[in-house]
């Protein structure tokens, strides 16, 4: 094959990725120049090009509004606690579906497991509404157990307090089973004979979870640990805002960078400010993303992503 | 020797973990067996709640048995035009959606696993920026409504999401894994390069295409955040949005047929939609999921 032929096939192989070039282009690549509005004083009808410049002033109002510490403060600390409880849960769930024996159970158990996380948001919210508030907006599932036990009912959408507990357990409801899907794939490439090797020294089943697969588990763990810190300031707007919504009393203890950022683009229309907060989420999500890749990368060869 | 006595050790560590049941066998076993309640009680109190009649829901509350049993929330739901347009919305937009965005995400894929020079690196690097840095909300949201003037538009929707870098490279790495001695047969034959890849490259990654596919057709299944964003007409919300105004309790009188207008069984339509609404995703689950699982894996030792 001649050099020319080649140069020419390749350029007609080119022509298959333009649609994507195209699309992040328009949508990924425009917005980020997009951001310049963050230095503007907007105005819809002057257009993007056409508003007045207002220097720092967006940012000076997004942090001396005090929202600012309260989200910051909410997005880290809710992401922490779903990191933690999700990573926990899936190691958990992982070493306990590898101890079931029986085809069929541990296929339905691992379906089971996993179905939740392909439920929309909206759906979830819905769930959470029936288990605590119930249809007229007392009672609920929850409560009618604790009624039950003789114990004093909460309304749950008025306490901001318990929230971030049963934000973290809906996480682990989404996601537990999802992780258990990549621990479990990490323990089947355990290799058979080091068990072999735990059981003629004569370890129970329960001293080789803990010390064989557990510690064997710690790259993995690592790895998903890593990612999730780089990705700590950015919220999962889905779930939160579908069941929080626009109740104010709860945003003490649940709103977050994302949320708060859709609702002042949505009921104040203030671009400048949403767009200085998005810029500066942007950055240091950015900052800690690439770190965190860096650092995955030097750790694990085999899981690097390019 | 040596083998074959561990062979023998294997035999019977094998008939031991068979045979006995110990303490942390069943200890996991309960666990399962509770984590699996706790994922199953919402979908039974949902679907149970939404065949239980309207008055007992709003006296007593939820239970897990549907008693006195009632359709009429899902009758009204087939009766009702915009519950008909949402869910012919939603189809719409997921399969259009996955259409649009495998064929592209395939195509960018292909380039990129060729390894061409001056081509494929840059042009994984520029697939890869947006996963590291991204404009945001407010510049996207001037982008679709001021720009591209989409309000309303199902493609409001579907653009948006069109390529989903972490697939890409998951594509990336299956094309990848096809052998090189099929396409350079191909070659010597006198295919073009286009050729091969709509002759032979995609009909040999089937499994995963499947994977790729299923992931997008969930993710716009499920997709309300843009249609919240850009959808303001009613008779064009996709089911999720739909569902999210029942939860914030917009009146939706104007949904259902007049006649029925006076004694909406409210809380039990906003069950019988959730039904409605997760219905597909768990008729495809028992065939999808073992892609699902494939993607997942592939993601976490690729990506």
């Amino acid at each position: 094959m001649s050099t020319r032929t080649s140069v020419r096939s390749s350029l007609w192989l080119g022509l298959l990725a333009v649609p994507a070039v195209a699309f992040f282009l328009v949508f990924s690549y425009a917005p980020m120049a997009g951001l310049v509005v963050a230095f503007k004083e907007f105005d819809i009808s002057k257009g993007l090009f056409g508003s007045p410049w207002n220097g720092l002033d967006n940012f000076r109002y997004f942090f001396a509004s005090g929202d600012a510490q309260r989200i910051l403060v909410n997005t880290i600390v809710l992401n922490v606690l779903f990191l933690a409880a999700t990573l926990a849960a899936g190691v958990t769930l992982a070493i306990m579906l590898n101890e079931l024996r029986g085809r069929f159970f541990k296929r339905a158990a691992q379906s089971t497991i996993f179905f939740p996380y392909f439920v929309s948001p909206v759906v979830v919210a819905i769930m959470l509404q029936v288990l605590l508030s119930g249809p007229a907006g007392d009672g609920g599932v929850v409560n009618d157990a604790l009624a039950g036990f003789g114990l004093p009912t909460v309304s749950w959408y008025t306490e901001p307090g318990p929230w971030p507990w049963i934000l973290t357990f809906v996480k682990i409801w989404q996601l537990g089973g999802y992780m258990s899907v990549i621990f479990l794939a990490a323990i089947t490439s355990i290799p058979e004979d080091v068990y072999e090797a735990g059981q003629i020294d004569g370890a129970s089943r329960a001293q080789m979870a803990l010390r064989i697969t557990l510690p064997l588990l710690k790259p993995t763990a690592a790895v998903l640990l890593v990612l999730g810190v780089g990705r700590i300031f950015y919220g999962d707007f889905g779930t939160i805002y579908a069941i929080v919504g626009d109740n104010g009393t709860l945003f003490p203890t649940t709103d977050v960078i994302d949320t708060y950022v859709f609702r002042s683009l949505r009921q104040i229309g203030d671009f400048g400010t949403t767009a200085a907060i998005g810029l500066f989420q942007s950055v240091v999500g950015f900052v800690l993303v690439s770190t965190a890749v860096l650092i995955q990368r030097r750790y694990s060869k085999e899981t690097s992503l390019l | 020797m040596t083998s074959s006595l561990a062979k023998a050790a294997g035999r019977t560590a094998a008939k031991r973990r068979s045979g006995s049941w110990e303490p942390f066998t069943v200890v996991s076993v309960i666990g399962v067996a509770l984590f699996m309640l706790v994922c199953l009680i919402p979908f039974w109190v949902i679907v149970s709640g939404s065949f239980t009649d309207e008055q007992t829901l709003a006296g007593k509350g939820y239970s897990l048995i549907p008693q006195p049993f009632s359709t009429a929330a899902y009758k009204l739901i087939f009766t009702g035009p915009t519950l008909v347009s949402a869910y012919v919305a939603s189809i719409v937009i997921t399969v259009a959606g996955t259409v649009l965005a495998l064929s592209i995400t395939s195509g960018l894929s292909w380039v990129i696993a060729r390894r061409l020079p001056y081509v494929s690196r840059p042009l994984a690097i520029f697939a890869y920026i947006p996963m590291l840095f991204s404009g945001g909300l407010v510049p996207l949201y001037l982008l679709v409504t001021q720009y591209l003037k989409l309000q309303n538009s199902y493609f409001a929707v579907i653009l948006p999401l069109l390529v989903a870098p972490f697939l890409v490279f998951i594509q990336v790495s299956a094309f990848r894994q096809l052998p090189e001695e099929i396409l350079d047969s191909a070659r010597v034959d006198g295919a073009g390069e286009l050729q091969i890849f709509f002759r032979i490259g995609l009909p040999l990654s089937k499994p995963i295409l499947a994977v790729v596919g299923l992931f997008y057709a969930v993710h716009y299944w499920n997709e309300w955040f843009t249609a919240l964003l850009f959808m303001s007409d009613i008779h064009k919300y996709p089911l999720p949005l739909l569902l999210q105004n029942l939860i914030s309790n917009v009146s939706f009188s104007q949904m259902l047929p007049t006649a029925a207008a006076q004694s909406t069984p409210v809380y039990q339509l906003r069950l019988a939609l959730t039904v409605v609404t997760i219905g597909p995703i768990l008729l495809a689950y028992p065939f999808a999921q073992r892609y699902f699982v494939k993607g997942i894996t592939l993601g976490a030792t690729k990506g």
